[in-house]
């Protein structure tokens, strides 16, 4: 059985009609009879940007799931449209970066085939909606988001009013204690909730996202009943529509609105939107959310005990055991990372080899399913303790159990210089400085848990300003340098990374790094306390002192 | 003299919109309209109103009874707002005259416009009545319920319409 949400003859219906739609737009393109201007926006919806060094596509992964006829179709697209790899990105989604404009249509046919698109992964509309990969196996876990997810997915596609906004829109939903899925720098964090008198509904924050004014989304909804949440999504947006400013590119977003307007006024404009629109608005009954959990049922668990693989196993085992495994709400199972940072490859990268492995992989351990992380990884979420031993071996082969999740070199990266004609900086360039300077992973592990987020530009792509440790490419009269920021953090006590100090230049990232790790491995109080308590506790004082020392890289 | 799409045919349009000169009936802007009321001139029917981006919509509640025309003009094409605008027209105000998409609208545009409720479009120079109605027959289905009668919206198995 599939564990993805699965087309209805409806569903189909649509994404054939719009490839054809996207064929025909595409054809007057390339006939002269649509002009670049006209184009643009069109393609933009269909995944489609023009890049550095060609076109880039960006196929859309719902909430980040992938059935392994999925997974494999886009080893197909790799191997056979492009330069044989893809690029996973903090959205979930993978991107093409090499495939001809007039064969997308072709792409997006073939892609149609296996329930999959690319409408609205780009342009001023609701993007791909993302959640928590372990949406479904965690412990902590009050509801399962992804039928929610879906029911987004669905009312924001091709939505007739929502289609043209001010600027591009991202919403993440939540099911459990910890965010997985960054929500409070989202345009919406959906959040669900327990009362207390047991009742789960929402609590919807509003206004947070990265980019040139990074903000943490503030909480606009305490409380919202589970069958009102297209409509409470229909005010905001609605709100949003017809107020967010459409005369500046960068204060377009929802985040700039919410801030004029002032948290309580725009909760307030929404809130009468919301009443004011009740006999219009969409209703979401219990039966047909019931039905639309039926995608998400869990799968045929065996009844199998807790055991601990690690007993007499080899090294390299145990160390990808405890660092690329997490626990399982069924006793007996694990869910499993799959490492897409590889120490000398770019983050997020996946060849077609590797993607047609991690296929076979995932039919014979967690029951023909992979997720999308928003950094950058994949994860088997349902792989038997008994099967552990012989996945790692198979992934080791395939070269994805690089055992590093949760440390330095787990990084994120966007794509950068080398193909974004928006970066300032060669991302992948400093990645794999970073890799090499932190090649031991004895060290690796003494150091922790560090997120490390870098983004090439403004845009924020690679979330720095939530790394525990952020790396913004700058650009200087044509040179590439680096600004560092420290102390951000996207989950638990959500914060904004600080500056450091001047930016440093390129051949200095790494060596800045291993300044201030330096001074954490002698200021933390105990190999217990954390890389980012440790920041928090001290501010940024002695990092700074450190790096900056005349005698110091970056001075 | 302007084509408009309307009702699957092309029409010369008998309006003058604001600033154009010659025969027609007039179309005045939401300002006029407002002035013309608050006076007392606005006639019980047949009354046409020209709505630029940042118009209120909601503010022709009290007369949209004897609107004939409302003309929603787009200054950019895919300004969202005219999509908004027109929503409210046909849902909150119930209004049931013709709601034309002027200014900047282009051919890929004809869809959505029309299932937020625009009936009538003015197409650009060089757009023929063939291409602009194979767009509008273009998709069997919607995911959403909106102020249209094109397609049937997903009202089974999980979705609400």
């Amino acid at each position: 059985m599939v564990r993805v949400y699965q087309y209805q003859p409806f569903d189909r219906t649509f994404v054939n009609e719009r490839v054809a739609e996207f064929r025909d737009q595409t054809r007057r393109f390339l006939a002269g009879e649509l002009s670049e201007d006209d184009f643009r926006p069109l393609r933009l919806r269909n995944g489609l940007y023009i890049q550095t060094h060609a076109p880039m596509l960006r196929v859309a992964i719902p909430y980040g799931m992938l059935s392994t006829p999925q997974l494999r179709m886009l080893a197909h697209i790799a191997r056979h449209y492009d330069r044989d790899y893809g690029h996973f990105s903090t959205r979930q989604n993978i991107q093409f970066n090499w495939p001809k404009l007039e064969q997308v249509p072709d792409i997006l046919a073939e892609l149609a085939t296996v329930e999959m698109h690319a409408i609205q992964t780009s342009g001023n509309c609701i993007r791909n909606v993302t959640t928590d990969h372990f949406a479904g196996v965690a412990a902590d876990e009050i509801e399962d988001p992804r039928p929610w997810c879906e029911l987004i997915r669905q009312w924001s596609t091709q939505h007739p009013e929502f289609n043209y906004l001010p600027r591009k829109f991202k919403i993440a939903v939540t099911g459990a204690a910890a965010d997985r899925a960054v929500s409070a720098v989202h345009d919406i964090g959906v959040h669900l909730v327990r009362a207390a008198d047991g009742a789960i509904g929402f609590e919807i924050l509003c206004g947070g996202g990265l980019g040139r004014m990074p903000i943490i989304g503030k909480r606009i909804r305490e409380w919202l009943p589970q069958g009102e949440l297209l409509a409470y999504l229909e005010a905001i947006l609605r709100v949003y529509n017809r107020h967010g400013r459409r005369d500046n590119i960068h204060r377009a977003r929802i985040k700039v609105l919410v801030k004029s307007l002032g948290v309580a006024e725009f909760a307030r404009q929404v809130e009468r939107e919301y009443a004011a629109n009740r006999s219009f608005a969409p209703r979401v009954s219990a039966a047909q959310i019931a039905h639309l959990r039926t995608s998400f049922t869990p799968p045929a668990y065996l009844q199998l005990r807790d055991t601990d693989p690690t007993a007499g196993a080899p090294a390299a085992f145990v160390a990808w055991y405890r660092h690329n495994t997490r626990a399982h709400k069924v006793s007996g199972y694990r869910a499993v990372f799959v490492s897409l940072k590889k120490h000398g490859e770019a983050p997020g990268d996946m060849t077609s080899s590797q993607m047609l492995g991690l296929a076979d992989l995932a039919d014979r351990h967690s029951f023909g399913e992979v997720r999308v992380t928003h950094d950058q990884n994949l994860v088997l979420a349902d792989v038997p303790q008994h099967s552990l031993a012989a996945l790692h071996h198979a992934l080791a082969e395939l070269g994805l159990a690089t055992p590093n999740i949760g440390t330095l070199t787990d990084m994120i990266a966007c794509p950068g210089l080398d193909f974004c004609s928006l970066a300032n900086a060669g991302t992948i360039g400093v990645a794999k400085q970073i890799h090499a300077q932190f090649d031991d992973f004895d060290y690796l592990y003494d150091l922790g848990e560090i997120q490390v987020k870098m983004s090439g530009c403004m845009n924020a792509c690679g979330h720095h300003h939530v790394g525990h440790i952020g790396i913004l490419g700058v650009d200087k009269h044509g040179e590439e340098w680096y600004q560092i920021t420290l102390g951000g953090s996207s989950s638990g006590e959500v914060s904004l990374g600080e500056v450091i100090g001047p930016s440093v230049p390129k051949a200095q990232v790494a060596a800045t790094l291993a300044l201030i790790v330096e001074v954490y491995l002698e200021r933390r109080q105990d190999a217990d306390e954390s890389f980012l308590q440790t920041v928090r506790r001290l501010g940024l004082a002695p990092f700074k002192e450190r790096i900056y020392a005349e005698d110091a890289v970056a001075a | 003299m302007r084509k408009t799409l309307w009702r699957r045919e092309l029409r010369a349009d008998g309006w003058r919109y604001p600033g154009e000169s010659g025969d027609g009936q007039p179309v005045l802007t939401l300002p006029e309209l407002l002035q013309a009321a608050a006076e007392g001139r606005v006639g019980p029917a047949g009354v046409g109103v020209s709505l630029g981006p940042t118009d209120d919509v909601e503010l022709l509640a009290p007369l949209i009874g004897r609107l004939a025309l409302i003309v929603v003009q787009f200054e950019k094409s895919g300004d969202g707002r005219g999509f908004s605008q027109a929503q409210l027209l046909r849902q909150r105000l119930g209004y049931g005259a013709e709601l034309r998409a002027g200014g900047a609208v282009k051919r890929d545009h004809l869809f959505l416009l029309a299932r937020c409720g625009f009936d009538a479009f003015d197409l650009e120079p060089g757009e023929d009545l063939h291409a602009a109605l194979t767009q509008l027959e273009r998709y069997s289905v919607a995911y959403q319920g909106a102020a249209d009668t094109l397609v049937q919206p997903r009202r089974r198995e999980g979705f609400a319409a």
